[in-house]
């Protein structure tokens, strides 16, 4: 099965293969960080470099040990509770928002896996419009992880499908396919990313460490489906619409230059809820749950359906199955 | 006068609902024990707690597990607790839902003819597609003498709340897909306890089919090689 993989291979912090140097750059960057902070409190007392308030010199020296801290997924426990201590701050100072970051790991025995019923999709777009709203998408850029696709009944055919119908739904003669990050359990994204800022977890779910991505865009241009998006500018999100539930690996704010993607909605899946877009569904047509546990009713689908995954020939094994009644 | 009588109750209901402490459920005469005792369970992840629940008993999910079917409106997004301006309300049952509930503030034991031109003004909201199509009458799900209980074909009679005991003697292949998890939708989470939403959550009893609706926004970012058209 091909969620034994991910087993297999573990891909978390603690399998030893860390490459860290015993003095690198951002070690002496850090120690230097902590020399300009010193200084510039002691600066702040007499003679001010400029006439930045409190305010201004906390977001500063947030902002300067966010630039200089490490990958997430070779930071301690400790060192995790410290970026998620600033990141919180830094909403606060410079947006107000009060958001609430976990660092939720994995559940042993759990790979998550969903299946698309495309007999019962009628294109509402439903669950697009839940995931802007829980994953913060940029609204400014229109961001969109999810792709319901309008096609003729009888033809996979993506050439000849409309994504971008706005008419009433479902059409005559027309059934509905909804693409997103398919959580592959061999994802050809994680293996073109040259500085490792995007992995798969053990549950299976590919994330990426937005503070990590240099922007390069290679996973962009590797992901078969077309699952990720890239910030061509800084997200905006109205802070009065900002999801707090939020998730260092998932729907926390990013900025210009990275790349970001569905994660079945880390933030909620991990805590035994479902991902927006399966909650969002008026039709019912989307099964979302634990590869592992056999009693589960993705599991049912899998074995009791007619199933099939795009561009199976591929060998990405993607977690995402369509299905019919 | 008809109309009056329904405002009327639907005021008091409201008044009721405000009254009652919302969570609690008044146990009318015709409710059977088991039913009432299920609805004191209590929910796990997240927002289910605000959810009642009563035990499906006759069909069982995938493995054999059993699970429970939801109460609750057929307006409300995944069993949320609902907001009016600054008070939180749990969601309500399904019987609460209905604005003409209870039905027995009209249909109190003298027999109603629908041909009634005054009776089919007051029920407006109610298309009887599903009826017509199927050559049904009131009484084939209804009880004759008491609108608010669903009459089964084994004599048995089941509330407006175990709607799905009804429908699962005609769509016997919806309502197994719906126990092992193909049709239908599962509350808010994957994991824990199992409550599916009921029946008539998603469709109306009398005009079962989704109606077409405007999709939300299309996408405005062009796929590269104009994959999306």
């Amino acid at each position: 099965m091909s969620a034994e993989r991910t087993a297999e291979k573990p891909n978390g912090a603690a399998d030893g293969t860390v490459r860290q140097k015993p003095v690198d750059r951002r070690l002496a960057l850090k120690i230097l960080a902590g020399g300009v902070a010193t200084g510039a409190q002691a600066l702040g007392a007499c003679a001010p470099l400029s006439a930045a308030t409190d305010e201004e010199r906390e977001v500063r020296l947030l902002a300067w040990q966010e630039y200089i801290k490490g990958n997430y997924r070779f930071m301690t426990e400790e060192e995790r509770a410290d970026t998620i201590a600033r990141l919180e701050r830094l909403a606060k100072l410079r947006r107000g928002e009060e958001v609430t970051i976990q660092s939720t790991g994995a559940q042993p025995g759990v790979v998550f896996g969903y299946a698309f019923n495309i007999s019962k999709c009628k294109g509402f777009r439903r669950c697009v419009e839940a995931c802007i709203n829980e994953n913060n998408l940029d609204r400014s850029a229109a961001t969109q992880y999810i792709r319901i696709f309008e096609m003729e009944d009888g033809v996979i055919d993506f050439d000849r499908a409309d994504a971008t119908y706005q008419h009433e739904v479902p059409a005559e003669g027309h059934f509905y396919l909804g693409t997103q990050c398919f959580q592959c359990a061999d994802p050809p994204c994680v293996k073109v990313c040259p500085v490792g800022a995007t992995w798969q977890e053990p549950d299976g779910i590919t994330v990426v460490d937005y503070d990590w991505c240099i922007g390069c865009r290679y996973c962009v241009a590797a992901c078969p489906y077309w699952a990720r998006r890239f910030n061509w500018s800084a997200p905006e999100v109205p802070v009065e619409e900002v999801n707090p539930n939020q998730h260092y690996l998932g729907n926390r704010a990013r900025k210009t230059g990275v790349v970001e993607k569905c994660t079945f909605c880390i933030q909620r899946t991990r805590q035994g809820r479902l991902p927006a877009c399966a909650e969002a569904c008026p039709t019912g047509a989307r099964v979302f749950g634990n590869l592992l546990d056999p009693d589960s009713e993705i599991r049912w689908v899998l074995a009791n359906k007619r199933v099939f995954r795009l561009k199976e020939d591929l060998k990405t094994e993607p977690r995402f199955w369509y299905f019919t009644d | 006068m008809i109309r009056l009588r329904v405002g009327a109750a639907v005021m008091f209901l409201a008044v009721a609902w405000m009254t009652a402490g919302c969570g609690e459920r008044d146990h009318a005469a015709w409710e059977t024990p088991a039913a009432a005792a299920a609805l004191t369970a209590t929910l796990e992840p997240g927002a289910l707690k605000t959810v009642q629940t009563a035990p499906v008993e006759l069909w069982r999910g995938p493995g054999g597990r059993p699970f429970e079917v939801a109460l609750r409106t057929s307006e409300l997004e995944s069993g949320r607790t609902r907001r009016f301006g600054s008070i939180t309300m749990p969601t309500a049952l399904r019987t609460r839902a209905l604005g003409e509930y209870p039905c027995t503030s009209c249909h109190l034991g003298r027999r109603v003819v629908m041909a009634d031109k005054r009776i089919a003004d007051a029920h407006q909201n109610i298309q009887p597609v599903h009826p017509e199509q199927t050559g049904a009458l009131c009484s084939t799900c209804h009880a004759a003498d008491n609108v608010e209980l669903l009459a089964l074909k084994s004599g048995e009679r089941a509330t407006l709340d175990d709607g799905y005991r009804l429908c699962a003697q005609c769509h016997f292949a919806q309502v197994d897909a719906w126990a092992d998890g193909a049709h239908g939708k599962r509350l808010d989470g994957w994991q824990g306890r199992r409550v599916l939403m009921g029946c008539a959550d998603c469709h109306d009893p009398h005009q079962p089919a989704l109606e077409p609706r405007i999709p939300f926004r299309a996408p405005q970012i062009e796929r590269t090689r104009g994959h999306n058209k």
